[in-house]
């Protein structure tokens, strides 16, 4: 096959012709092998420069583009637009980079900025020439969504999408919906009736029409990708297949139960806070002498994480036991008091004025929890006292974190999205693509991404319910063009790419040729770690073939001959 | 060695067995007339049940396999290459002569059908010499080492683990056009497919016509691996180190916010 | 004898690495004019087969820079990046190339002034290893 490549080197006005001879590179590129046209624009994305590489494409039937420039990260969609408005598939133009890589960094070195420039651009045109026409496919999304976990997040996420007209499965593997907040009474920091906030947004779901609530069940396997997902749906004994075009993981965390720590399961009268909030909401509680104690079985080797929703919750129940018994006596033995925010740090002082006692405790000297006949005893090593104390109580209240749940890591498995240390799930990136999984159509919210309060459930919910309603309004998803591909007749069915692709987009199936890999191109990123796994270069990226990243270090290696001379 | 049949109910059995004055291998159906079996196989019996697997449709096979063979196997198997369900394993073990033939440092099947196991050969002095030489007496040994492959790929085809259909060291993508001898990158290319497979049995060297060290290159790499990633080839289970992540996972990461 | 200019190849990912250059470049960050950076979409795609072939022809040193492990743009790419690129040089060893000539590094996209500091220290490494002794073996 013939190719007609051009190449237009760029002079950036200084910004490169400063330190390379554009003159002399241009030159250069004309001996280069398939190159039928060479020339330079003083600013080539100007719109002046644009529309001369579109004459001279069109002048010298060229069918292939080099442009050696700036950064294919800024420019590159600019130049493929150009080849593509004359009729040049945008995937046969290379960019190079002869300013950030070149001129910039070599102001002092003219010369040799120029022979490494011509090298640049050798590099280049071998693997224009090599370079093949790709088409970005489309597929057809289902308008449906799956949230799986109906406590607070999970049912803002359906309350959400349903809102919004989106037929909805809602999956939880309990009897209830409600998760945590099944135990609740009064959310903190402002005293929000817990029950009657579950009850609200349950009642939108139960109302819409386009609502599927599944209790009692589980999502046994998940097949797909965004746009196109089929689950299953497990529970009471049926089984069903739903269609969906995103997915929403709402599983939320547990109460650590700390067995064995600080007489719990022990004693009598040591609870967990999450029984104080049941106790509080029977408006039963007997007790009057209330120690709290914080940071239990969390911000310590092993987990390290701080939960982030005890202290308040510390805070809102001493407040709470005051509220019932005005002559409790609370004390809350803690290691920090975590009140960010402006309503929490009031609860904090409002504590404080009503005589809650705060004891600080440091890691290396824990409180003990002994009983003296009925009554419990907390030593504790006071850090501002800078002595032992004893704080004879009915109640040791163990506010522990919020862990996630053991099954997690099947949920992790089933959709292959990935979980930190603790077992939480990880999003595509921190700060850049909040409630979203690297895994394109599923989304995360709430407290199965880490600990989080109430409030943050429900803007989490909501955030991952307006993502998630992306793709399902648009209708159509874009895939990926520099996806992986298999040539079937030599790929060995070895399985080496199928371990190693970080999205699990390869399978090996059944084909014509025998067994084979299979890259579902939805699904494919196009990383190519695949491709070098693949020993028998079966597998290729469209885009970095093996044969043009080949040809790209035989040029480099010619071209060093060839300006050194 | 009709445990394949009675014991281990197969219903073909892969060994070896004379023919035409040489040794040959077999593939026995109950009933057949055995002839006369050898068990100094001078091949992969691995590579044959690779090829005679497809062949079988829902059939059982028992194979006579040495150490190696094993080894092999088990790397196919986790491949997915062979149905480990379908295979029962005769192991036979390798005898002295074999050993020291071999350098071989793994003699013994872990499950011994024939013979009797002997002591492993404790070191590979042509290993050793090699890497008690400094970096550029290497370079001058491997030069003239390479120099002398013609590219008859009998140490591709030979080899039990080099399993592609079309093998890239045909392409000239990665080895230079020109040719013959055909230069470090088609032996280091070799060295770096085999990192995480090879089974040490021998078989490239043996088969290189033109006498190549072949096996201690790769005992080399096998060392590399195994201090690198603590990773030995042979057994169906662990999976390449090369695959994984840096925590020999798939899917983990760290979450580091808040 | 003229003064030895080793030609050296770098790998480096769209993501992080790619943009460290880039960044290096914008803030004028001088450096060697060794190093030939070609675009790969993340460190996890470079073959090994890449360097070998690169070192057997000739090219003096390798280099190949990612996002740093936990960074990169697919997830967990860059570990397998982490265990291929050191195997390589580890191999080349044993046939007399110092392993030296491959380097594996991370750089993010922050990182103009650590690619500097890279590209720098390691065209000094090439230099002081002299000319990749393949240059002269001849097939
Ligand atoms: C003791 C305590 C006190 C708290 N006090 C406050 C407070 O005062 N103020 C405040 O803002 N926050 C408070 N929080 C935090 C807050 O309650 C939680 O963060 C919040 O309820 C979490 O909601 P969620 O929907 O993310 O998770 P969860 O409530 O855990 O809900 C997850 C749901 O998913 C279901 N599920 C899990 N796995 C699966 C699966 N595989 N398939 C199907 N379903 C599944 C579970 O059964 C559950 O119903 C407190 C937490 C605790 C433990
Ligand atoms: S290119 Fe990356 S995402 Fe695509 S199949 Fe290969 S490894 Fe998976
Ligand atoms: S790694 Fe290559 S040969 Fe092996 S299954 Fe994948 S494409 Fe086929
Ligand atoms: S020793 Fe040679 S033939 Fe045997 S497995 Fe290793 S590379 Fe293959
Ligand atoms: S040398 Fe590599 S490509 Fe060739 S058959 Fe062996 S594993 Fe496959
Ligand atoms: S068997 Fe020996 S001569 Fe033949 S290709 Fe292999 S190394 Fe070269
Ligand atoms: S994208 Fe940079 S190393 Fe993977």
């Amino acid at each position: 096959m013939t190719v007609r490549i051009g190449v237009f080197i760029c002079h950036c006005g200084h910004n490169i012709a400063s330190t390379v001879d554009v003159e002399d590179v241009v030159e250069y590129a004309k001996g280069l092998p398939g190159v039928v046209y060479s020339g330079r624009n003083l600013y080539s994305c100007s719109q002046e420069g644009l529309t001369s590489i579109k004459e001279s494409i069109k002048n010298n039937e060229l069918d292939r583009v080099v442009v050696a420039a700036c950064t294919p990260r800024t420019h590159e969609p600019v130049f493929r637009r150009a080849c593509e408005q004359v009729g040049i598939n945008k995937y046969l133009f290379e960019f190079v980079n002869i300013r950030e890589h070149c001129s910039w960094i070599h102001t002092k070195e003219k010369e040799e900025a120029t022979k490494k420039a011509k090298k640049l651009v050798a590099m280049g045109v071998a693997k224009v020439a090599l370079l093949e026409p790709q088409e970005e496919g489309e597929s057809d999304v289902v308008p449906k969504a799956v949230v799986i976990g109906a406590g607070l997040s999970g049912l803002s996420a359906a309350a959400a999408l349903l809102n919004q007209g989106i037929e909805t499965h809602i999956v939880e593997k309990e009897a209830t919906v409600g998760g945590i907040l099944r135990d609740i009474a009064v959310i903190g920091p402002d005293d929000v009736d817990a029950q009657e906030l579950i009850r609200s947004l349950t009642e939108t779901v139960e109302k819409s029409p386009k609502a599927h609530l599944h209790l009692s069940s589980k999502v046994t396997e998940l097949k797909g990708f965004i746009g196109n997902f089929e689950l299953t749906i497990e529970g009471g004994g049926k089984e069903e297949t739903v269609q969906a075009g995103a997915v929403i993981v709402a599983t939320g965390g547990v109460e650590h139960r700390p067995e064995g720590e600080y007489g719990f399961g022990e004693l009598k009268g040591v609870i967990t806070q999450l029984e104080l909030e049941k106790i509080l909401g029977s408006g039963e509680l007997g007790a009057r002498r209330i120690v709290i104690i914080n940071c239990v079985g969390s911000r310590q080797p092993g987990r390290e994480y701080c939960s982030r929703v005890c202290c308040n919750a510390s805070l809102k129940n001493a407040v709470r036991v005051l509220d019932t018994d005005p002559d409790a006596s609370v004390t809350i033995v803690h290691r920090d008091i975590m009140s960010c925010g402006t309503v929490a740090e009031e609860l904090y002082r409002e504590a404080s004025d009503r005589g809650v006692r705060f004891v600080r405790y440091g890691l290396d000297q824990r409180p003990e929890v002994s009983s003296e006949g009925e009554q419990l005893v907390v030593e504790v090593f006071d850090e501002t006292l800078d002595e032992k104390i004893d704080l004879e109580s009915d109640l040791v209240v163990l506010a522990t974190p919020i862990v996630s749940p053991g099954d997690s890591s099947e949920t992790s498995k089933l959709l292959k999205v990935p979980r930190d240390k603790h077992g939480f799930f990880l999003e595509a990136h921190v700060k850049l693509r909040p409630v979203e999984f690297a895994t394109d159509g599923v989304f995360v919210c709430g407290s199965a991404r880490w600990p989080v309060s109430a409030r943050e459930c429900i803007w989490q919910g909501q955030a991952a319910a307006a993502k998630a309603s992306i793709p399902i309004s648009e209708g159509k998803v874009v895939i990926e063009a520099i996806t992986a591909v298999v040539d079937p007749e030599k790929c060995a069915a070895c399985g080496n790419c199928v371990i190693s692709c970080p999205y699990d987009a390869i399978e090996i199936v059944d084909t014509e040729s025998g067994r084979a890999a299979r890259v579902s191109e939805a699904q494919c990123k196009g990383c190519g770690t695949c491709v070098a796994a693949c020993h028998n270069d079966a597998i290729q990226q469209k885009g970095f073939s093996s044969r043009q990243l080949g040809a790209m270090i035989d040029a480099l290696i010619r071209a060093t001959a060839e300006v050194s001379r | 060695m009709r445990i394949a049949f009675e014991e281990m109910k197969a219903d073909r059995l892969l060994t070896a067995r004379t023919e035409h004055g040489n040794v040959a291998p077999v593939l026995l159906a109950r009933g057949d007339e055995p002839g006369e079996l050898r068990t100094d196989v001078p091949y992969q019996m691995a590579n044959i049940l690779l090829r005679v697997v497809p062949y079988l449709g829902s059939d059982k096979i028992a194979v006579v396999a040495r150490r190696c063979d094993e080894k092999a196997i088990a790397e196919m198997s986790k491949r997915g290459l062979l149905d480990s369900g379908k295979i029962s394993l005769i192991g036979l073990a390798c005898d002295a002569e074999q050993v020291s033939e071999c350098r071989c440092s793994d003699p013994c099947p872990s499950k011994v059908h024939i013979g009797e196991c002997v002591k492993a050969s404790p070191t590979d002095k042509v290993v050793e010499d090699l890497l008690a030489k400094s970096i550029s007496e290497r370079l001058e040994f491997w030069t003239a080492q390479f120099r002398k492959c013609n590219k008859c790929f009998g140490c591709t085809s030979n080899c039990p683990v080099c399993f592609c259909d079309e093998c890239l060291l045909e392409e000239k993508t990665f080895t230079p056009e020109k040719g013959i001898p055909p230069g470090f990158a088609f032996h280091l290319i070799r060295s770096i497919h085999l990192a995480d497979k090879c089974v040490e049995c021998g078989e490239c060297e043996r088969a290189c016509p033109a006498d190549i060290p072949l096996l201690a290159l790769r005992k080399m790499v096998n060392r590399d691996v195994k201090e690198l990633f603590g990773f030995v080839s042979g057994d169906g289970e662990t999976t390449s180190p090369l695959l994984t992540t840096l925590d020999g996972d798939s899917m983990e990461g760290d979450n580091d916010v808040c | 004898m003229t003064e030895f200019k080793p030609d050296i190849l770098a790998f480096c990912c769209n993501w992080c690495s790619y943009a460290g250059a880039d960044l290096a470049g914008v803030n004028r960050l001088q450096m060697p004019t060794n190093v030939n950076v070609v675009r790969v979409m993340c460190s996890a795609s470079v073959k090994p087969e890449y360097v070998i072939k690169a070192l057997s022809q000739g090219i003096d040193g390798v280099l190949v820079l990612g996002c740093h492990i936990g960074d990169c743009h697919y997830m967990t790419g860059n570990h397998r990046t982490a265990k291929r690129i050191p195997l390589t040089a580890k191999v080349l060893e044993k046939v007399g190339i110092d392993s030296r000539r491959v380097k594996l590094d991370w750089v993010s996209a922050a990182e103009g002034d650590k690619f500097q500091q890279v590209i720098t220290e390691f065209v000094e490494e090439i230099k002081g290893l002299g000319p990749n002794p393949l240059r002269e073996v001849r097939f």
